[in-house]
C-alpha cells in the first residue's frame, strides 16, 4: 500500500529567523534605516565605555573627603559622605526611628489595603489613610507623644518629599471630591465657588502658590498666631493638589455609564448614598491610573519647594555643594542621584499606572 | 392604590424639599465664605498696617534701583517698577515661546519615533520619554545649568565657529545682523513670498480638488521664501552688517548674547515637556484605529503619505487638547527661571520687586493674572486649532 509521507518542511531561510532575520527586520530594513542604525550605534559606541568608565570603573566608591576621589572618574564619595542629609535632612541621628516608622505605616497602609478582606476594605483603609498623615506628622514633631520635640526646621530630605507629597493627597482627596460634587451640583452659587477654586489653583503656577503661601498666608492670620512654614506650604499643596485631582474624580464621573445613576435613583438611594456608595467606588477605579498620574506630578514638585527655602532632597543637595569640604565640583554626582532616586519612585509609579489601565481596558471590553 | 397616589401627589415635607435644601446649603456657604472673607480682609490690613507696609499701585511709578541680567527693552536702573513688570513678562515670553516651539519639534519627532521599523531609535524614543517625564524638572534645570554648562569653557578659551559664533561659559555668541537703509527692500521680498506661498497653496488645492493633480507646495514655497529675499539681497548689494561678538577683556563685546541662564531653562523646559508631548502624540497615533492606516496601505498610499495623510490628522484629535495642557504648564514651570537667576516675570517682580516694596498682594495678583491670560491666550488659539482639526470628522 501506497502511503502518504509528506517531505518535512524545509526550513526558513536563514535571512529571515533568529538574529540575522530580526536585526534585517529591525535594524537593515533599508538603506536609511541601515544608516540610521549605524550612526545610532556609533554614537553610542563612542559615548558609553567612557560614561560608563566616568561613573563606575574609575569612579571612588569609599572614602572620608573628596581628596580620595579620582578626578577622572565620579566621586560616590560625596554622595556616600551626607547621604543621611540628603534622606533626613538634619534630623536628630538618634530619633530616626521615628521618621522610619512613619515612612512604614505609610508603607503598611497603602499596600495592606490589598490584603485585606474586601468588606474590611473601605472601613479599615479610609480612616487609616485619612487619620495617617496627623499621626506622622504628630509622631515626627513629637510633643504629642511625649517624645522629644524636634521643630521642623530640622525636617529635611527625601522623607520630607515622601511625607509631604503623601500628607498631601490623602487630605486632598475628601476635598477634591466635595470640590467637584459642587461642580456638578445645580446650586448656582456653590457650582459657581468650586468652579473658580479648581480653575484659580490649577491656573496659577505653583511657585506663585508657594510664595503665597510663605508671604501672603502670614498677613490673613490675626495677629500672634504664627503657623509653621511646614504647614503652610501643606495648606498650599493640598489645595494645589485639590484641583488637580477634582478634574481627575471630573473624568471619572463622567466615564460611569449613566445607568448607574438612573438605577441608584430608582432604588431610591439618597444623594449621598448614591454618591458615597455607588458612584464613588467606580470613579476611584476608573480614575486610579489618573490619580497615581497626577501623584507623580505632586511628588516632583516637592522639589519646588527649595526656591522657598525649605529643606527637601534636593535643597540638601545644594547646601552639600557649596560645603566648603567639598567644593571640588560635585554636582553632577549630587544631581544624577537625585535624579535617579526619583526616577526609581516614579518610573514605578507609572508602570502601575499603565498596568492599571491595561487591566482597565481588559475589564471593560 | 388611592392611598399611594395620594402619597405621592402630597408635597414633600419643608425641609426635605431640594429647593429649599439647596437655598439653605448655598445661603449656608455664602454665609461662611462672607466670613472667611471680612476676617481675612481686616486681618491683612491691621497686619499691614503694624508692619507699615503701603496699599496700592503707586509704586508701579518709582524708580526700581536695580539693573536685570537681560531685557529686551531698553531698562536701566532708574527706570520704574512698571518697567520691571514688563521686562519680565517679555522675558518669560521669549523663555515660553522658544520652549513651547523645540518642546513641540521635538515632542513630535520623538512621538513619531515610537513607531519608527527601526528598533535603535524605537528604544530610544521610549528612553527619552521615560527618563525626562520621571525626573523632577528643576532637577533638569539645575543638572543643565550647574552640570553641564558649567563645565564650558572660560572666555579666553571659547569654543567657536569661524571667529564669528563663541560659546562659553558666559553665554553663547552670535553676529548682529544691522540693516541698512536698503534692506527694507528685503523684507518687502520676504512679506510678496508669504503672500505668494499662501495663495500657491490655496490654488494648488483649487486644482488638486478639479483635477486631480498634485503640485509640490511645499518645495515651490520654500524655494519662493528662501529665494526670493535672497535674489533682492544680493541684487540690492546686501545691504545688511554683521556686527561681530569681540573678545574685549574678560568677555566678549559686540553681536548678540545669549545668557547660559536662558539656554539652560530652554533646554531643560523643551526636553521636560517635549517627553510628555511625546507620549500624547504615541497615546494619539495609537487612538487611531489599526483598520484606517490598513485600508490607506491597500488603496497604495505610500508609508509617508500614510502618516501624513491618514493618520496625524486623525490623532490630532487627541492630540490636540493635551498639548494645550502641556503648553500652559510649560509656562507655568517657566517660573522656575528663579532657581537659576534667569530674569523672568517671577524673579523680577515676585522676586527682587516684592523684597524691595513688601507689597505681596499687589505684586503677586499682578503675576498671577499675567498667568492666567498668558494660559487663557494658549486655551484660546488651541482651541482654535482643535475646532479645525475636529472638524475633519464626519
Amino acid at each position: 500500500m501506497i502511503v502518504f509521507k509528506p517531505l518535512a518542511a524545509r526550513a526558513a531561510p536563514i535571512q529571515s529567523t533568529g538574529l540575522i532575520g530580526w536585526m534585517r527586520l529591525n535594524l537593515f530594513s533599508n538603506i536609511i534605516n541601515s544608516v540610521v542604525t549605524l550612526l545610532i550605534a556609533g554614537l553610542l559606541l563612542m559615548t558609553l565605555p567612557d560614561l560608563i568608565d566616568w561613573l563606575f570603573i574609575k569612579a571612588t566608591y569609599t572614602g572620608e573627603s573628596q581628596d580620595v576621589c579620582n578626578p577622572d572618574g565620579a566621586c560616590w564619595v560625596f554622595v556616600n559622605a551626607w547621604s543621611k542629609q540628603f534622606f533626613y535632612g538634619s534630623y536628630p541621628l538618634e530619633s530616626l526611628w521615628r521618621i522610619n516608622l512613619s515612612l512604614f505605616v505609610l508603607f503598611v497602609v497603602v499596600a495592606g489595603s490589598n490584603f485585606l478582606p474586601k468588606n474590611l476594605r473601605y472601613p479599615i483603609t479610609v480612616p487609616a489613610l485619612l487619620f495617617m498623615p496627623f499621626i506622622g506628622l504628630a509622631l515626627i514633631d513629637g510633643r504629642l507623644f511625649g517624645l522629644e520635640y524636634v521643630a521642623t526646621d530640622y525636617w529635611g530630605g527625601f522623607s520630607l518629599n515622601v511625607l509631604l507629597a503623601a500628607a498631601s493627597i490623602i487630605v486632598s482627596f475628601p476635598l477634591s471630591f466635595l470640590w467637584v460634587l459642587g461642580r456638578q451640583s445645580n446650586m448656582p452659587f456653590i457650582k459657581t465657588v468650586c468652579v473658580i477654586l479648581i480653575e484659580f489653583f490649577r491656573g496659577v503656577p505653583v511657585l506663585a502658590l508657594f510664595f503665597m503661601g510663605s508671604v501672603m498666608l502670614p498677613l490673613f492670620f490675626a495677629q500672634g498666631i504664627n503657623i509653621d512654614k511646614l504647614i503652610r506650604v501643606w495648606i498650599v499643596l493640598v489645595l494645589f493638589m485639590s484641583g488637580y485631582m477634582a478634574e481627575v474624580f471630573r473624568g471619572g464621573f463622567q466615564a460611569v455609564p449613566a445607568g448607574q445613576y438612573e438605577a441608584a435613583d430608582s432604588l431610591g438611594l439618597s444623594y449621598w448614598h448614591k454618591t458615597l456608595l455607588i458612584l464613588l467606588p467606580q470613579v476611584i477605579k476608573v480614575a486610579m491610573p489618573n490619580i497615581l498620574a497626577t501623584f507623580v506630578m505632586l511628588f516632583k514638585n516637592t522639589t519646588f519647594l527649595l526656591i522657598i527655602g525649605i529643606f527637601e532632597m534636593l535643597a540638601t543637595v545644594q547646601t552639600a555643594l557649596s560645603n566648603s569640604n567639598w567644593l571640588g565640583g560635585h554636582a553632577t554626582e549630587g544631581y544624577l542621584f537625585v535624579g535617579f532616586i526619583f526616577w526609581i519612585c516614579c518610573f514605578s509609579m507609572s508602570m502601575m499606572s499603565s498596568s492599571i489601565e491595561k487591566k482597565l481596558n481588559k475589564s471593560n471590553v | 392604590m388611592s392611598e399611594t397616589d395620594i402619597q405621592i401627589k402630597k408635597k414633600p415635607s419643608f425641609i426635605n424639599n431640594p429647593r429649599n435644601r439647596a437655598i439653605f446649603y448655598q445661603l449656608l456657604l455664602l454665609i461662611g465664605l462672607g466670613y472667611f472673607f471680612f476676617s481675612i480682609i481686616s486681618n491683612t490690613l491691621a497686619n499691614m498696617e503694624a508692619r507699615g507696609i503701603k496699599t496700592g499701585y503707586s509704586f508701579l511709578s518709582s524708580t526700581s534701583g536695580f539693573d536685570i541680567l537681560m531685557t529686551l527693552i531698553p531698562y536701566d536702573a532708574t527706570s520704574s517698577y512698571f518697567q520691571t513688570f514688563v521686562v519680565g513678562m517679555l522675558n518669560t515670553m521669549l523663555v515660553s515661546v522658544i520652549g513651547i516651539f523645540i518642546a513641540t519639534i521635538l515632542g513630535f519627532l520623538m512621538g513619531v519615533a515610537y513607531f519608527s521599523k527601526n528598533w535603535l531609535i524605537r528604544k530610544s524614543s521610549v528612553v527619552y520619554v521615560e527618563t525626562f517625564r520621571n525626573i523632577p524638572l528643576l532637577l533638569q534645570v539645575f543638572f543643565w545649568y550647574s552640570a553641564v554648562l558649567a563645565t564650558l569653557p572660560s572666555a579666553r578659551d571659547s569654543l567657536s565657529v569661524g571667529e564669528a559664533i563663541f560659546l562659553n561659559i558666559r553665554g553663547f555668541y552670535f553676529p548682529k545682523v544691522i540693516n541698512e537703509p536698503l534692506s527694507i527692500l528685503v523684507y518687502i521680498a520676504f512679506a510678496i513670498a508669504v503672500v505668494a506661498a499662501v495663495c500657491l497653496k490655496i490654488w494648488a488645492k483649487k486644482r488638486q480638488d478639479k483635477t486631480g493633480l498634485q503640485f509640490p507646495v511645499l518645495y515651490a514655497s520654500l524655494a519662493l521664501l528662501i529665494g526670493l529675499p535672497l535674489v533682492v539681497t544680493l541684487l540690492s548689494g546686501v545691504p545688511f552688517q554683521l556686527e561681530y561678538p569681540v573678545l574685549k577683556g574678560f568677555n566678549f563685546k559686540g553681536g548678540v548674547t545669549i545668557i547660559p541662564e536662558l539656554i539652560a531653562l530652554t533646554l531643560a523646559l523643551s526636553i521636560y515637556t517635549g517627553a510628555f508631548i511625546a507620549e500624547a502624540v504615541r497615546a494619539g497615533v495609537q487612538a487611531v484605529p489599526q483598520g484606517q492606516s490598513e485600508a490607506a496601505r491597500s488603496l497604495g498610499l505610500k508609508e509617508k503619505k500614510i502618516m501624513s495623510l491618514i493618520v496625524v490628522p486623525q490623532a490630532m484629535r487627541v492630540i490636540v487638547p493635551m498639548l494645550n495642557s502641556e503648553y500652559q504648564s510649560l509656562v507655568k514651570n517657566s517660573t522656575l527661571a528663579t532657581a537659576i537667576g534667569y530674569p523672568d516675570l517671577f524673579t523680577v517682580f515676585v522676586g527682587t520687586s516684592l523684597n524691595q516694596t513688601g507689597q505681596a498682594i499687589e505684586i503677586v495678583f499682578m503675576t498671577i493674572a499675567v498667568y492666567f491670560a498668558f494660559n487663557m491666550s494658549i486655551s484660546f488659539i488651541m482651541n482654535q486649532v482643535n475646532k479645525r482639526v475636529s472638524h475633519i470628522e464626519r
